[in-house]
């Protein structure tokens, strides 16, 4: 009986510990992209990314629809959409992983490292990612950039317009964070 | 004792589950945090053209569209054709420009008949994803052609109007259906007794081969035909294929002309291999932001 009665009240404390954690979430997260080749220059953003980062584990997370990116010619999004990243099927891309060593008690700009899992069309690439994390008098944010090989993520692109999209994306991403409340 | 590692164990399976779990947790919790903005269904076709006829896709605006439509084809029982590739050849050179996103004008001019035309076109209702209410695609069209070889002898006797709704639904990412009821009227008839007004029904489709690569095909079936001359309905089976801002359309259709109430009410010729019947059209489609 005494036992049972452990177990319940470990269970409880289980429970409410983990509920108890401090998140915080970007719900307007910015993610741009960039191509540059000699023949053609094309970028693309998306404004509508969100984004949570858990403080008691310093765990992150970062979602997407891929078809929220806006291109400056449309027949761009269709193709980027319909013909690259077909996001009929593939309709997010997300990065879930770790900012190692983040203090979030320190006031002011540090750089990071965030460790993790890139998924874009179902494809899982491990990364790390140079951030900087900025806690300016109690609010967050998380900015930074990285590469992206388009041949990892089995994108297709047809030998008529290899030139004109880069082999590396360059990506960049500016998270404003809130407390979460749910 | 037993108890006791047993419970060790549970403690240490609770801990490592609850760790393990987090980072997925995070992106579920994320799931939830989407906003319920419609979600629109993208490239139901991928050029304002189907293959022969209207889609309900437009220009998007500032986007000017412009095309060239070729229609080559043999003469029955021409024994001393001196002809390179085919005997007869028409095109239709259009332009199309979006005002805004749901309003595009068009015209063109076919060579061979001698044909003006100029359309509208405004997207009334796009399809969006789990959507019950918004299950398909409308788009209105409306089109005056005014056909310089006819024989009438005033300019308003030598015009007529098409008008469509065009419905289209992306049933899958591959596979895109569109029907059209169409309404037709000519201003003149070659004989009295003969309708002004008909009406027709076009249904088509196209699945997607490929990334860049889509199989289509087209058919129009007039209830009230023309009377006086025997006339079939419009078929077409072609490939589209479009890299950036080329789209090359390929058909094997029946139809010469490319207006819509000439080739819908006026085809003469069914669709077999036969000379003089069988026609090979090819569209090149370049869109210029």
């Amino acid at each position: 009986m005494n036992k049972i009665s452990f177990l319940i009240f470990l269970f409880s404390t289980l429970i409410s510990f983990s509920s108890k954690t401090d998140k915080v979430i970007a719900r307007q997260g910015q993610v741009s992209f960039f191509s540059y080749t000699t023949a053609e220059n094309i970028e693309a953003k998306n404004n509508q990314v969100l984004s949570i980062i858990d403080f008691s584990t310093n765990e992150i997370a970062i979602s997407m629809l891929m078809n929220a990116f806006v291109f400056k010619k449309s027949l761009m999004y269709n193709h980027f959409n319909d013909s690259y990243i077909e996001s009929d099927l593939y309709p997010k891309a997300t990065f879930n992983g770790k900012i190692i060593d983040l203090d979030i008690t320190k006031e002011g700009a540090q750089t990071r490292i965030a460790k993790g899992t890139l998924n874009i069309r179902n494809i899982a690439k491990e990364i790390e990612i140079k951030v900087i994390f900025e806690n300016k008098k109690g609010s967050y944010s998380l900015t930074g950039d990285f590469e992206i090989i388009v041949k990892d993520f089995d994108i297709k692109i047809p030998p008529i317009v290899a030139p004109n999209i880069a082999e590396i994306i360059s990506t960049k991403f500016i998270f404003e964070y809130q407390p979460y409340e749910k | 004792m037993k108890n006791n590692i047993f419970f060790l164990l549970l403690i240490s399976v609770l801990i490592g589950t609850s760790v393990s779990v987090k980072a997925q947790d995070l992106l579920k919790i994320i799931d939830e945090e989407y906003p319920n903005t419609p979600q629109y269904e993208i490239a139901t076709f991928k050029a304002t053209r189907l293959s022969i006829g209207q889609s309900i896709e437009n220009r998007k605006k500032g986007v000017l569209q412009l095309m060239v439509m070729n229609r080559y084809w043999n003469l029955p029982n021409n024994v001393q054709t001196q002809s390179f590739v085919a005997d007869k050849w028409s095109a239709r050179f259009g332009l199309e420009y979006g005002l805004t996103d749901k309003f595009t004008i068009g015209g063109g001019w076919t060579s061979l008949e001698d044909t003006y035309d100029g359309y509208l076109k405004y997207r009334l209702i796009r399809q969006q994803k789990n959507s019950k209410k918004h299950f398909a695609s409308v788009t209105l069209f409306q089109n005056a052609s005014y056909n310089g070889n006819s024989l009438e002898d005033t300019f308003s006797k030598k015009l007529a109007f098409t008008s469509q709704v065009l419905i289209a639904r992306k049933f899958t990412p591959n596979f895109s259906l569109q029907i059209a009821p169409t309404f037709i009227y000519r201003n003149a008839t070659a004989v009295n007794n003969d309708s002004n007004s008909h009406f027709a029904i076009g249904i088509g489709g196209r699945y997607k081969l490929a990334n860049h690569v889509s199989l289509v095909s087209e058919y129009y079936h007039v209830t009230n035909p023309i009377t006086t001359k025997d006339t079939y309905g419009a078929f077409a089976l072609g490939v589209n294929w479009d890299v950036r801002f080329l789209m090359l359309q390929f058909q094997m259709t029946n139809t010469r002309s490319m207006v819509e109430d000439a080739f819908i009410l006026q085809t003469p010729n069914n669709f077999n291999t036969e000379d003089g019947n069988f026609v090979f059209g090819f569209n090149a489609v370049f869109t210029l932001n």
